[in-house]
């Protein structure tokens, strides 16, 4: 996959565990445009094994001088996060990808409803610019925990208006999705970026009040779930290799040396699919793109966050 | 037609029934269609609230008689859209909709619908009364209605169509092409199909 080559211009500490990175281009030049809600994917070159995490750019969509990512230090993580925030420094060089954008707003909607849960604000923060730009009718709850995990909120009163409601878990005031979804206008889209749980809770809630699916947009960045050690073949490659219990079945076949696809790394997007030949156990899958059908017929299997619990497992790759 | 033939515009229509996950009901139909809500309200009136549109005569007070808030009744198919254009524009997410009567009613509500991103997969469609179709010439732009035929001389142009199953739910009409363009004059026999 062609990356781009950037250099730390800051780093800013936004609170005790969010840190805010400005990436700017290495040759001087702009960078590729973007529109609100992409991501990008960051290599981390960590005692030799690469960390690939991706991390919403936060930034004015007009703006392509710099790129703007938060990270969220997350303590029992595979050590990307711990990296980006104890590593990396002002001049650090980073590898990252193109913008890929799995969380835009649907342009035909007639009113936007976006939901955040605590880092989950960030790719608001580029939708918002676009919001704002196209003059979209929208409103913004920002849930979090207490005041000191309150990241930007003073940017986005500035940047939303009256259009911004803040939800602080520690006064009591936390966000009812049922309330929020049930006196919303026809043609309104809802879009959630938050921890799993309330992620889910959105999506139940708006299902029981008969949201359709597709006015209902959601995104999460998560490492990959970890689990038992197996072996692998690249039946095409003929490669034999074997994924460690901390590392995804993508991580390793990257680790081998093979350029497979990829694009979201979260389970969402589908980009990464690849063809199970035989598996004598059982796999694992955690992404959201396949069916129930698809998952239990375990012929294809999303090696970005899916594994095998068996003793092998032969990919067509 | 060729057994197993198919074509992928072509609409599937089904029998009204409740979906249950909703904060509101909304039942829009006209003539026959009255029977397709009286069928459905007959399996159970629902505890949310419920909005019914009808353009006809027969069936109403059977309609009238489920409904204590009353229904809403309009002498035309036309006045009947623009109120419901009117009360889309308060409708709130979640309402679910049913929609009975002819074809060409049924993508007229479509229509509407989509202006607020409601697809086709989210409402419930019965088709009621008649199937003949509303068929658009491709040569001359021309949409003529209530065609019962399987070949159909085009209002406007003077050619003769072949009527086939190619559905634009844009225009609510189905594809026809003139049926002599090869050998002129060589028209099949017409039979009345779509009754």
């Amino acid at each position: 996959m062609t990356t781009l080559t950037v250099k730390v211009a800051d780093v800013e500490q936004v609170t005790d565990v969010v840190k805010h990175f400005t990436l700017v281009p290495e040759n001087g030049e702009l960078l590729p445009h973007f529109s609100g809600g992409s991501h990008i994917i960051v290599s981390l070159n960590i005692n030799g094994r690469i960390h690939r995490n991706a991390y919403s750019l936060m930034g004015s969509t007009t703006e392509v001088d710099s790129y703007h990512i938060s990270v969220r230090k997350q303590e029992n993580s595979r050590g990307g996060s711990i990296y980006m925030h104890e590593e990396v420094k002002p001049g650090s060089i980073l590898e990252v990808t193109y913008p890929v954008n799995l969380f835009a707003i649907n342009k035909m909607a007639r009113r936007h409803v976006l939901v955040a849960g605590g880092i989950g604000i960030t790719p608001f923060m580029s939708q918002i610019s676009d919001l704002n730009r196209l003059g979209y009718d929208y409103e913004l709850h920002y849930a979090y925990r207490s005041n000191e995990h309150a990241a930007f909120r003073e940017q986005l009163e500035e940047m939303c208006g009256d259009k911004v409601y803040f939800h602080v878990d520690s006064e009591g005031s936390q966000l009812d999705l049922k309330v929020l979804l049930s006196h919303q206008l026809l043609g309104t889209h809802v879009y959630i970026c938050g921890p799993d749980s309330m992620v889910k809770a959105l999506h139940l809630t708006a299902k029981d009040l008969g949201w359709p699916e597709n006015h209902v947009h959601s995104e999460q960045f998560s490492a990959p779930p970890m689990g038992d050690e197996f072996k692998v073949k690249l039946v095409e490659s003929d490669i034999e290799l074997v994924v460690p219990s901390d590392m995804s079945l993508l991580e390793a076949i990257e680790g081998a040396g093979v350029d497979a696809p990829f694009l979201c790394r979260g389970g969402a997007c589908g980009r990464c699919e690849l063809e199970v030949v035989e598996c004598d156990g059982q796999l694992q899958h955690n992404d959201h793109y396949l069916s129930d059908a698809e998952k239990l017929a375990g012929n294809k299997v999303m090696p970005c966050v899916s594994r095998a619990r068996c003793s092998q497992l032969s990919l067509k790759l | 037609m060729q057994r197993g033939y198919w074509i992928k515009s072509k609409p599937n229509y089904n029998t009204l029934s409740w979906r249950e996950n909703t904060l509101g009901h909304m039942l829009i139909a006209q003539g026959e269609g009255g029977l397709a809500l009286v069928k459905l309200l007959q399996q159970r009136c629902p505890v949310q609230p419920l909005k019914v549109l009808f353009s006809g005569e027969k069936y109403t007070d059977i309609l009238n008689g489920f409904i204590p808030e009353g229904i809403d009744v309009f002498a035309s198919d036309e006045e009947m859209l623009c109120e419901l254009k009117s009360q889309l524009s308060e409708c709130l997410m979640g309402t679910q909709f049913y929609v009975a009567g002819d074809e060409a009613f049924i993508w007229k509500v479509m229509d509407e619908l989509a202006v607020y991103g409601v697809q086709e997969r989210d409402v419930e469609k019965e088709l009621c009364g008649t199937i003949a179709r509303s068929v658009y010439c491709v040569h001359c732009k021309t949409i003529d209605k209530n065609v019962h035929h399987n070949i159909h001389l085009c209002s406007y142009c003077n050619r003769y169509l072949f009527v086939r199953d190619h559905f634009s739910r844009r225009l609510g009409a189905y594809m026809g092409v003139m049926v002599d363009a090869e050998v002129p004059g060589d028209i099949p026999a017409r039979q009345e199909i779509y009754p």
